[in-house]
């Protein structure tokens, strides 16, 4: 299985890269941990003319911890990612989202930024990072703009990512006190393989044994991209945790899940409904612990 | 257009020449003639064609030639020494954790790893460190235990 032919740039910095992707544009493609690209490539899906390997900018895998939250850079890989004490401590969630991807070797090669911007709804890492309320940094020669995660996905495959753009940073806030978050995920098998329905729940409390303040529920694998279960998110706002509410949720979830199912689908889409409303009621619990200082 | 590159395999520099499009497992098989690293799905389902690269392992399939170049790679070929064979690679012969051969060098260098990173590793542990190496012949019992003997063989060596 050849690659297409293609003339390969190795920016030492991120300035470097930017210039080349103003330069080339359109006919250029990002390589980052290459997991998704050079497969696609393979299969010849994409044939891009340039591709401009970022994997050796060191600036783009740091972890920067602060008071106020982390900045992850774009070439984070999955390993890394999963194994971050700075990530684990506070964003659980993300880290279980990272142990979940792939293999050990696919971990070790794929980025967090190409998870993203790959945008495949069954991805493993948006639904905890758009649970937590991160932001993408998208960089080019001209311009850096920062936004929602949420408003990166535009589609299936799709993003918002300009042909001059590349992903740079990812941002989370540091969790409100009072705040859990949960990640679950379901496949075939435990390892190497693409989600049947993945969910990630966060929610934060008005105190210890208070009412839930805010809720923000994603669910994987049920739409062109991920969506968030704002009905769900709705009835629990206002609540004391537990698990009849949790319950309700789950219904609530499912009834905002619009899965395709059958054919090109993992699992039909009366199952797929079915699951988001476990995994609701699962990360809803997992978040609820979290919140109430029960740490896994 | 090709490049000339110095790759860094088993601790011995190469000069290369490859082209852009060219992967990390074509070159070690084709142009270096280090066969053993084996080409089996080439899109990173596998793990036929694992090597490991800066102290991890990756799927030779998805890394270019070029990518490569300053990295530290050990290939199975690089496991021998002058005493004889890896602790791994005896164990695989000894349990029988080898039936038609293909996925062994990758699933010695996800052991090897494994065995680096947590030398008492549990069977789960074992198994989640060659869960992205396929067995075919599904001979993972035999697997598991060859991983598990090589451990306990290490850790007595080392008393």
């Amino acid at each position: 299985m050849l690659l297409p032919k293609f003339e390969f740039h190795e920016p030492k910095t991120v300035d470097e890269a930017c210039q080349m992707m103003a330069e080339y544009g359109a006919s250029a493609m990002v390589l980052a941990g290459g997991t998704d690209l050079l497969v696609n490539m393979k299969k010849k899906l994409l044939s891009p003319q340039h591709l401009i390997a970022i994997s050796r900018i060191e600036e783009l895998k740091k972890v920067d911890s602060s008071p106020f939250g982390l900045k992850i850079g774009a070439c984070l890989s999955v390993s890394d990612t999963a194994s971050s004490d700075a990530i684990g401590k506070k964003w659980g969630a993300l880290s279980a989202g990272a142990k979940a991807l792939g293999s050990p070797q696919i971990r070790n090669l794929a980025t967090i930024g190409g998870n993203l911007g790959t945008a495949s709804s069954a991805a493993d890492l948006p639904p905890s990072l758009m649970a937590y309320g991160a932001r993408v940094v998208l960089k080019s020669s001209a311009r850096e703009r920062t936004l929602p995660l949420e408003e990166f996905f535009t589609g299936s495959k799709r993003t918002t990512l300009a042909d001059d753009e590349m992903i740079y940073e990812i941002q989370i806030d540091e969790p409100a006190p009072y705040s859990g978050a949960g990640y679950e995920s379901l496949g075939v098998r435990s390892c190497q393989d693409i989600k049947i329905v993945n969910v990630a729940s966060f929610i934060t409390l008005d105190g210890p044994g208070g009412i839930i303040k805010s809720a923000r529920i994603v669910m994987g694998c049920v739409g062109p991209t991920h969506l968030r279960a704002h009905s769900a998110e709705k009835i629990l706002v206002g609540e004391k945790p537990g698990e009849a509410i949790f319950a309700r949720a789950g219904e609530l979830a499912m009834q905002d899940a619009t899965p395709r199912g059958a054919a090109f689908s993992r699992a039909s889409a009366g199952y797929k409904k079915d699951m988001v409303g476990v995994l609701t009621v699962r990360t809803l619990g997992t978040a609820w612990k979290e919140a109430t200082g029960e740490r896994n | 257009m090709k490049k000339i590159i110095t790759l860094d395999i088993n601790h011995e520099h190469y000069e290369v020449a490859v082209e852009p499009n060219q992967t990390l497992l074509d070159t070690l098989r084709y142009q270096l003639g280090l066969t053993g690293t084996k080409k089996g799905c080439e899109v990173g389902d596998c793990g036929a064609c694992t090597v490991i690269m800066d102290g991890v392992t990756v799927n030779s399939c998805l890394v270019l030639a070029m990518q490569a170049e300053g990295r530290q790679i050990t290939t199975i070929e690089g496991l021998e020494t002058k005493e004889g064979m890896h602790p791994l690679q005896t164990a695989f012969v000894e349990k029988g954790a080898i039936q038609c051969g293909f996925c062994t060098s990758g699933m010695i260098l996800s052991a090897r790893v494994l065995l680096d990173k947590n030398p008492e590793p549990t069977e789960e542990g074992i198994r989640r460190g060659i869960a992205g190496n396929l067995c075919r012949c599904t001979g993972y019992q035999k697997i598991v235990e060859a991983v598990q003997s090589a451990a306990d063989g290490m850790k007595e060596g080392h008393q």
